[in-house]
């Protein structure tokens, strides 16, 4: 795993080229919303970018960004980017049809479960269900089945998290203070 | 050999004082790490490797088959063990075979001392030797020579008493039989000394006796550093404690179950690790809760960050985009690595990034002592101890890091500012002098 420091420079690199090619492909005045989602998608796609697609949770984000805009997503991730995010839509119809076979499956398991012994299962419940929460929440984490999988990747995504909202908070911050001056 | 030698005799008294010291587990523990280092010294030097590993040979029965190997130095005096060493084949409390058995384990020792003709070492030796865990402490050097490479301090004495007196027998019988091997049996005692360390249990002796086995084996094959390595990684799965409880099942399923269940709960333990305010919270309901509130928070900081951004700035381009990319960023990663200094030493596995080393860095304007005092307290400690310095920290990263920032930045921008163009800025001197006083500090 990597420094912090390291992820927080490529981050900010990425995130600036993403912020300037946001800003040559609209020509237009934009609004403040506009601007808001703009910075917000950059900034996805960099810190979804410093992992290399090596995690779920970072192909999920490019593929999401992608399905919104795909222009910019391929101008900031470079030309053999297409490839990657057509394969990763192929990816997702695939987990997609997986995931309803595991789901039905897995509400038959808590189905009998139920049956079996209440408090236990209420317990299981509770935890079932925030674990699908968690799911909702961190991008991609639909498609994880395993529990496992899905701690690594909530790991993963909360130091980058960590790392984005440190980055764009300093840079918020100078922003404030260049245009006070 | 004779540049080793005088501090092989230091290291040879030490144990010998210890000795005189009446011999208490304390001083087979400070001997072994004599010896330990001693080794490193010697580490170098083949032929006094090979004469230490004659002399453990000797506590073998089989004295003809190790004397066959020709010593180039030291052959009288084997000659003279041999003598001594003749009708002996079991630890005895005897004063008399203790001796002997301390020449044997000194074996090395006493070859290249009477070389030099400083016997009266050895008389010290043969004089003190009269307690009667002595077959304890002469269990230790061979397993210790063994430690080459490895010279890790764990091996502590309660684990390596047990291990050492009832391996000694299973080495005998194993010198035995490999007499020839020398160096691949130095490699199966190691080895054994790591299981011993792992197990650290009485019923060790199974298992060393089958590892012996099958390290004998492999030394028969004939390959010795690459079948030895294969040999531990077969080895390693008997020591993942997957050990079913009174009741629990014992299939292979559902041992995998619960293989899978630690591990989830490990990660669990990062998570609780990495989200400020989770340490106290058991029950992975809570946790999960807490987890959920974590990313929301964060996920909530970036969309409000990112609207603050859009609200700050006119435009898109940020105003200083060039200025950021061009002459501020090497100067803020600059300042980064400052931080990253410091964060190298706390690097557990999954808390990659630590909010200490945030506020280490980033407090340092106004809490200098503070900062040095926690960065102290962060090299000395080990990664257990993040999680205290999460509780400490977590309530100054909330707050300061904004204002801190601004502080910092605005001195990097200024300091850019300075450099390029020519904005007065009335308060720079100020805050750029202390932030460059306290950069230097860092560094």
């Amino acid at each position: 795993m990597r420094n912090s420091t390291s992820l927080k420079q490529e981050f900010l690199k990425k995130w600036i080229k993403g912020l300037q090619v946001c800003n040559s492909s609209s020509e237009k005045k934009m609004t403040i919303l506009e601007r808001k989602k703009a910075i917000k998608l950059s900034a996805d796609i960099a810190v979804a970018s410093t992992r290399n697609g090596t995690t779920c949770w970072s192909r999920a984000v490019i593929a999401n960004a992608t399905q919104s805009n795909r222009v910019v997503v391929e101008r900031i991730l470079g030309p053999h980017k297409p490839s990657r995010s057509v394969s990763s839509v192929m990816h997702k119809k695939i987990l997609k049809k997986s995931r309803r076979v595991c789901s039905s499956r897995s509400r038959r398991v808590l189905m009998r479960k139920r049956d079996a012994a209440k408090t236990r299962s209420i317990v299981k419940r509770l935890v079932w269900k925030k674990t699908q929460v968690l799911k909702s929440l961190v991008p991609g984490g639909e498609f994880m089945e395993d529990e496992m999988c899905l701690i690594a990747e909530t790991l993963d995504y909360i130091v980058s998290l960590r790392a984005q909202v440190d980055v764009m908070r300093c840079l918020a911050a100078t922003t404030e203070l260049i245009n006070g001056k | 050999m004779n540049r080793a030698l005088p501090e092989m005799l230091n290291c040879m008294n030490a144990p010998g004082t210890f000795l005189a010291g009446n011999c208490t587990d304390m001083t087979v523990l400070e001997r072994q790490r004599a010896r330990m280092k001693w080794h490193q010294h010697e580490h170098n030097d083949p032929i006094q490797l090979h004469q230490q590993q004659q002399g453990y040979n000797f506590s073998g029965n089989e004295l003809s088959g190790v004397f066959s190997v020709p010593i180039p130095t030291g052959q009288s005096q084997a000659q003279g063990f041999m003598g001594l060493v003749c009708g002996d084949s079991e630890v005895k409390p005897d004063p008399c075979s203790e001796n002997r058995w301390a020449e044997l384990g000194y074996g090395s020792c006493g070859l290249v001392v009477n070389n030099n003709g400083a016997a009266g070492f050895e008389e010290m030796i043969n004089g003190h030797n009269n307690n009667s865990n002595i077959s304890r402490t002469f269990s230790c050097p061979p397993t210790v020579a063994a430690e080459k490479k490895s010279n890790d301090a764990v091996l502590s004495q309660k684990i390596n008493s047990p291990a050492g007196k009832e391996s000694f027998k299973k080495r005998k019988a194993d010198k035995v039989q490999s007499s020839k091997a020398v160096a691949a049996e130095d490699d199966s005692t190691e080895k054994r000394m790591k299981g011993c360390a792992e197990e650290g249990d009485s019923k060790i002796t199974e298992q060393t006796s089958t590892k012996n086995n099958t390290n004998n084996d492999r030394e028969s094959s004939g390959d010795t550093s690459k079948d030895n390595s294969k040999a531990s990684e077969v080895q390693k799965p008997d020591y993942i404690h997957v050990r079913a409880r009174r009741g629990q099942a014992t299939d292979s399923h559902s041992l995998a179950e619960r293989v899978r269940r630690e591990k989830i709960s490990e990660r669990m333990k990062y998570l609780q690790d990495l989200v400020p305010g989770c340490n106290k919270i058991t029950g992975k309901a809570g946790m999960l809760d807490e987890i959920i509130n974590y990313v929301q928070s964060l996920q909530r900081q970036v969309e409000f960050l990112s609207m603050k951004l859009a609200a700050v700035n006119p435009r898109l381009d940020f105003n200083i985009d060039d200025l950021f990319a061009k002459e501020m960023f090497p100067a803020c990663a600059a300042n980064f690595q400052t931080i990253g200094m410091s964060s190298d030493m706390t690097n557990s596995a999954y808390v990659q990034f630590n909010p200490a080393q945030q506020m280490v860095s980033s407090c340092g304007l106004d809490m200098g002592i503070n900062s040095s005092d926690l960065a102290l307290r962060r090299t000395i400690s080990a990664p257990v101890s993040i999680p205290e310095t999460f509780l400490d920290t977590s309530c100054f990263t909330q707050a300061p890091p904004t204002a801190i920032w601004d502080a910092d930045l605005q001195n990097l921008f200024n300091v850019e500012f300075h450099q390029g163009r020519t904005t007065p800025f009335q308060s720079q001197p100020f805050t750029g002098s202390i932030e460059a006083s306290n950069l230097k500090m860092e560094m």
